[in-house]
């Protein structure tokens, strides 16, 4: 595989006493999106801001495409940058900002930017401050995309999105990244990148604590299901049932967390009550997403 | 840097044109306000009575009447109007171009293209120089065309007016330049706002005060305000004190505040 588009080798940034990143080693190849998760004020703003040149590292390096973002200024024009918290001069049009950052980059790519609005729906002749937030969040994906750059870091693109829109802006990120195109996309939410990263990178009070394969983390989670049985029943009949973890019962509904393979769960239950239908409630990675998020899951950073 | 100048102008193209008739219309009334008060010998006796500090701040050193075109212009308009309403514009616009548009969080998404950020303050600096120049123009030019209808060029060659506009101008620009450093420098606009005109204020009071204060003679020396108004650009043409002084402290400020925008971390 070639190089590292992006590459963090202990990246730190303090703040006074606040250590907002520390330590960072995060690479990203060309072809690949790596998802950027982690709660608000975990760090990924800073990290990427880092990665833009807008901070300097406390100590560490981080490198874009070989070079350091804060010295290669003629970098830029490979990068595609969406900030979390995007702010345009509220009278500026989409189709300005698009013609004005083109010229910077070294020409506009007029039909490139039309077909861009067009697939995002976006009216590029009303100005900024008219756009409702999901339009504004368009004019910031146009203007990331417009250069088709080899880079593109993205911080909560999908925000203010609707369905459609979104799908549409999933399309845009496949596109790239078949061309060749290194992705970071940061969001705080799991369901946002868990179909479309190869890799996760879970951040921390601004510590990695897990980098792994979608697959790989799918094994490690854990599965929540939602048995309906057709009487009332107690805890008592996962008593002893490998993997169970967790129980919860209301009624004629018992919520279940399970640790490994879920046969011996559903043994029990179909033993000793009658199950009428199971929801699958958390098999995405959200459980285990969120015990990484509150420090509950060393189990799972030790395994790394 | 072009781009950066172009769209610095072009966004303030409707502010620039609303300050430009207003200052004409500032113009007008100075110019309307003259003939009642031309024949007021009286007033000539009360301002000479005057004490020679507030004299200075006016501008009507050297014995000049208050009737006369130089010492009306100067004691009414050129001694504090006008470097004052200049400063507003110009530390208003030194303010945005980096301070303010950060604070706004849009400086940050250019700053994501490829321009340096020497490249961006180099920009905005030009343009705010080019709409400050234009404001000058435009009001001095209106200024020496209007005079002649009231006779407010007796003894007064039109080129004065626009020379005298352009050292106020220059006096703000002074301002506009440690406004610009301060915000280039910490990203803090408030500060630079309020650093910049706090020193312009103590500037013009230190002025009038300075002349009756032994110690504070040398002092006056560094005062901007003291650069213009002991050279009289309106009745004797300035010095380079009143020319040169000025660019050439905005220059060094320009200069550090963009070296020091060039590598720090942004807000």
């Amino acid at each position: 595989m070639s190089e590292a588009a992006i590459t963090t080798s202990k990246l730190t940034k303090r703040f006074g006493t606040l250590t907002a990143v520390s330590e960072l080693d995060l690479d990203v190849m060309p072809g690949e999106v790596v998802g950027f998760l982690g709660p608000n004020g975990a760090g990924k703003t800073t990290t990427i801001r880092m990665l833009l040149g807008f901070l300097n590292p406390s100590s560490g390096s981080c490198r874009v495409l070989g070079s350091s973002p804060s010295r290669d200024v003629a970098l830029r024009r490979r990068i595609g940058y969406l900030p979390g918290d995007l702010k345009v001069d509220p009278t500026m049009t989409g189709h300005e900002l698009f013609d004005w950052f083109g010229t910077l980059r070294g020409g506009v790519d007029r039909r490139r930017v039309d077909e861009l609005v067009e697939r995002l729906g976006l009216d590029p002749g009303r100005p900024f401050g008219a756009l409702s937030k999901g339009n504004r969040q368009k004019v910031g994906l146009v203007q990331a995309f417009q250069h088709d750059p080899d880079v593109l870091v993205l911080d909560e693109p999908t925000s203010g999105l609707d369905p459609l829109v979104q799908r549409e802006f999933m399309r845009l990120v496949r596109e790239a990244v078949a061309r060749g195109t290194a992705v970071l996309f940061s969001s705080h939410i799991l369901p946002a990148v868990e179909r479309i990263a190869s890799r996760i990178a879970i951040i921390r009070t601004g510590k990695l604590v897990a980098v792994s394969t979608v697959g790989e983390l799918l094994d490690k989670a854990r599965r929540r299901l939602e048995l309906h049985f057709a009487e009332p029943v107690s805890t008592a009949i996962f008593d002893g049932v490998p993997g169970v973890v967790e129980v919860e019962v209301e009624g004629q509904i018992a919520q279940i967390v399970i640790d490994g393979p879920v046969g011996p769960a559903l043994g029990a239950a179909t033993e000793k009550a009658t199950l009428l239908r199971i929801n699958n409630v958390g098999d995405d990675l959200e459980d285990l997403f969120v015990s990484l998020y509150d420090g509950s899951g060393h189990e799972v950073e030790e395994e790394q | 840097m072009l781009s950066i100048l172009g769209q610095m102008v072009f966004r303030r193209r409707f502010s620039l044109m609303w300050w430009s008739l207003s200052l004409i219309a500032v113009d007008a009334l100075y110019v309307l306000a003259y003939p009642p008060l031309r024949n007021n010998a009286s007033l000539d006796k009360t301002f000479s009575n005057l004490s020679p500090s507030t004299q200075t701040l006016l501008g009507l050193s050297d014995g000049t009447l208050i009737t006369s075109p130089v010492g009306y212009l100067n004691s009414q308009f050129y001694a504090n109007v006008l470097p004052i309403v200049l400063l507003i514009f110009a530390v208003g616009l030194a303010t945005w171009a980096v301070a303010g548009d950060e604070a706004a969080g849009t400086l940050e998404l250019l700053l994501a293209n490829p321009v340096s950020r020497v490249r961006v303050a180099a920009g905005r600096i030009a343009a705010m120089l080019a709409m400050l120049l234009a404001l000058t123009l435009v009001c001095g030019g209106a200024l020496a065309a209007m005079a002649p209808l009231v006779a407010l060029n007796e003894g007064l060659p039109l080129y004065r007016i626009i020379t005298a506009t352009v050292a106020s101008a220059l006096l703000a620009l002074v301002f506009a330049a440690l406004a610009f450093t301060i915000g280039a420098a910490t990203g803090r606009r408030g500060t630079a706002i309020a650093v910049s005109v706090t020193v312009a204020v103590f500037g013009y009071i230190l002025e009038g005060v300075a002349q009756q204060v032994g110690f504070l003679h040398p002092v006056r020396l560094l005062n901007p305000w003291h650069w213009m108004l002991s050279s009289d650009p309106l009745g004797h043409g300035g010095s380079w004190q009143a020319f040169v002084l000025p660019l050439v402290v905005s220059a060094v400020l320009f200069a550090l505040g963009a070296i020091r925008f060039a590598s720090r971390d942004l807000r």
